[in-house]
């Protein structure tokens, strides 16, 4: 087992990992950044190292200066966290070379998985649908053209490498497919050093439910649960929960035996989600994979009784999975809220120091994962998020009052922060009654205003 | 008249989308900041010429860093 762990990120991820590696009794590194030196969970782990100044790219993302760290300590594993380094092969591969445990899937994995043409024609291979479009990499403009005379417009164009909400453009028309092929293949060049696109079909109201898994060394794959993610803006989720109201038992069973599918034959070890799309008609689309711990991770562990980090650090331990599916049972519902520093009006973005902070204390339904302290200073140099508010019940009815209840009764002064904006969310009819879909955010603000959206 | 177009959110810079010697309007674009990963737009609130570019890529901003000089 892993004897002292760095985990080479910042903020609330840090004190969740840090709670676990305590129950486990696995010492502690934790790294920081110059403006990040008061962090609260500093104190929390068994030692803190400076690793550069505000720029990311000398600090959360300075692989030089992370494995550094690892070595100065005597760290044996390495865990990233979300965001950052979290999926990077490169970074992976040089963990390993430094002689350390990768917290996650391998190098070798990472770098294949980060193609998207690659995974959908994985998932096509074992049966598991994708969203209609093209497999192979487009060669020319002429075969949008085609494609387009065949199923319509509008198309995705999107970037064999692109990520985070970027590298995605429009084609209207026949007319706007060589503009539009030449300015996705310059982007992906400039961006991500690799220019290659594939076509994807528009799925008409889709609904956001990815799966969690589990995979060993040992050929295992065990799904936890789904959860639905189709509340987000700009791609960015901001409330998640599970089971999703949409998802039938059957459908369900359906989804974890195409996950197993899609994950044995990808070779993956570690905790992993697989994205999908639910079309309007029920159709459920493979859309990516996401190779790390999820930010939602939390509604799981309470669904399920399992605890996901503990799970991972036994997988890359090189430890079999302790359970099989048959044992997996979901129990009552569980919704969270991402607080986001930002208006709660207009989403833009609030940094500054909290001056004064309170809020509920957690028990068997409420759990806080957050980063915070009377004081803090909130970096403008991040992500946005302050804290997740994740809530368990029996019924989603309950969960969702409970939850409203503990954002209501959740005080931080100083930034402003998306708590109004996720009870308007919690209290709207549609949110409810469980009718919406990924535009429901957009929707929701065209009732008032589009500003900042 | 020398003018400076200062920094309106604290952040990282993302990129200044002028150059020395560029003629600019009010209202015109300047620069884009990086503020929790959020771009946000730095407006030139005259119209001048741009005498200097004073930040690059990741430099940090603190609300009212001067980003770059105009002759006004």
């Amino acid at each position: 087992m892993i004897k002292k762990l760095l985990i080479a990120n910042r903020g609330e991820i840090v004190s969740r990992i840090l709670r676990t590696c305590r129950r486990m009794g696995i010492a502690t590194v934790a790294v920081y950044s110059e403006p990040d030196g008061k962090a609260p969970y500093l104190r929390e782990a068994d030692e803190a190292v400076l690793i550069g100044p505000a720029n990311p790219v000398q600090s959360y993302l300075n692989m030089e200066a992370l494995i550094g760290a690892a070595q100065k300590t005597g760290a044996d594993a390495l865990h990233p966290g979300y965001g950052f380094l979290s999926e990077r092969g490169l970074f992976a591969e040089a963990v390993v070379q430094a002689g350390l445990i990768w917290v996650g899937p391998s190098p070798q994995v990472l770098r294949t998985i980060s193609s998207k043409s690659y995974c959908r024609q994985l998932a096509h291979a074992v049966a598991v649908p994708v969203i209609p479009g093209t497999l192979d990499l487009l060669q020319d403009a002429r075969e949008i053209v085609q494609y387009g005379e065949q199923h319509g417009y509008p198309l995705f164009v999107k970037l064999d490498r692109g990520g985070g909400g970027k590298g995605i453009e429009v084609v209207q028309s026949a007319a706007e497919a060589e503009e539009v092929f030449k300015r996705a293949s310059s982007i992906g060049r400039m961006a991500f050093g690799h220019d290659g696109c594939y076509l994807e079909s528009v799925v008409a109201r889709p609904r956001h439910i990815e799966v969690q898994f589990l995979a060993d060394g040992f050929g295992n794959c065990v799904c936890l649960s789904e959860r639905e993610c189709s509340i987000q803006r700009r791609h960015q989720k901001i409330i998640e929960e599970g089971p999703s109201v949409v998802v039938t038992p059957e459908e369900r069973r359906e989804l974890f035996e195409r996950t197993r599918r899609l994950v044995l034959r990808m070779g993956y070890h570690g905790a992993g989600t697989i994205e999908n799309l639910r079309a309007a008609d029920g159709q459920f689309y493979f859309m990516e994979i996401n190779a790390r711990l999820q930010v939602e991770h939390p509604v799981t562990e309470f669904l399920t009784g399992h605890d996901i980090v503990q799970h991972q650090l036994e997988i890359a331990s090189g430890e079999r999975l302790p359970f099989q599916q048959d044992h997996v049972t979901l129990r009552g519902h569980a919704l969270e809220a991402r607080v986001y520093a930002e208006d709660p009006e207009t989403f833009f973005p609030s940094p500054g120091t909290i001056s004064r902070i309170s809020f509920p204390a957690e028990d068997g339904g409420l759990r806080i994962d957050h980063a915070l302290a009377d004081g803090f200073v909130v970096p403008p140099f991040y992500d946005p998020l302050l804290a997740k508010v994740i809530a368990w019940d029996q019924t989603r009815p309950q969960a969702v009052a409970r939850l409203a209840q503990a954002l209501r009764d959740f005080r931080i002064e100083g930034v402003k922060t998306t708590i109004p904006s996720n009870l308007k969310i919690l209290e709207h009819p549609r949110f409810l009654e469980g009718d919406f879909t990924t535009a429901f955010i957009h929707e929701m603000l065209g009732e008032k205003t589009t500003a900042g959206i | 008249m020398e003018k400076s177009v200062n920094a309106n959110m604290p952040g990282l810079t993302a990129r200044v989308v002028v150059n020395e010697g560029d003629k600019v309007t009010k209202g015109q674009e300047v620069a884009v900041i990086n503020c929790m990963k959020t771009e946000i737009q730095v407006l030139s609130e005259d119209d001048g010429v741009v005498k200097k570019v004073l930040v690059k890529e990741w430099d940090e901003l603190q609300v009212g860093t001067p980003m770059v000089v105009l002759e006004v």
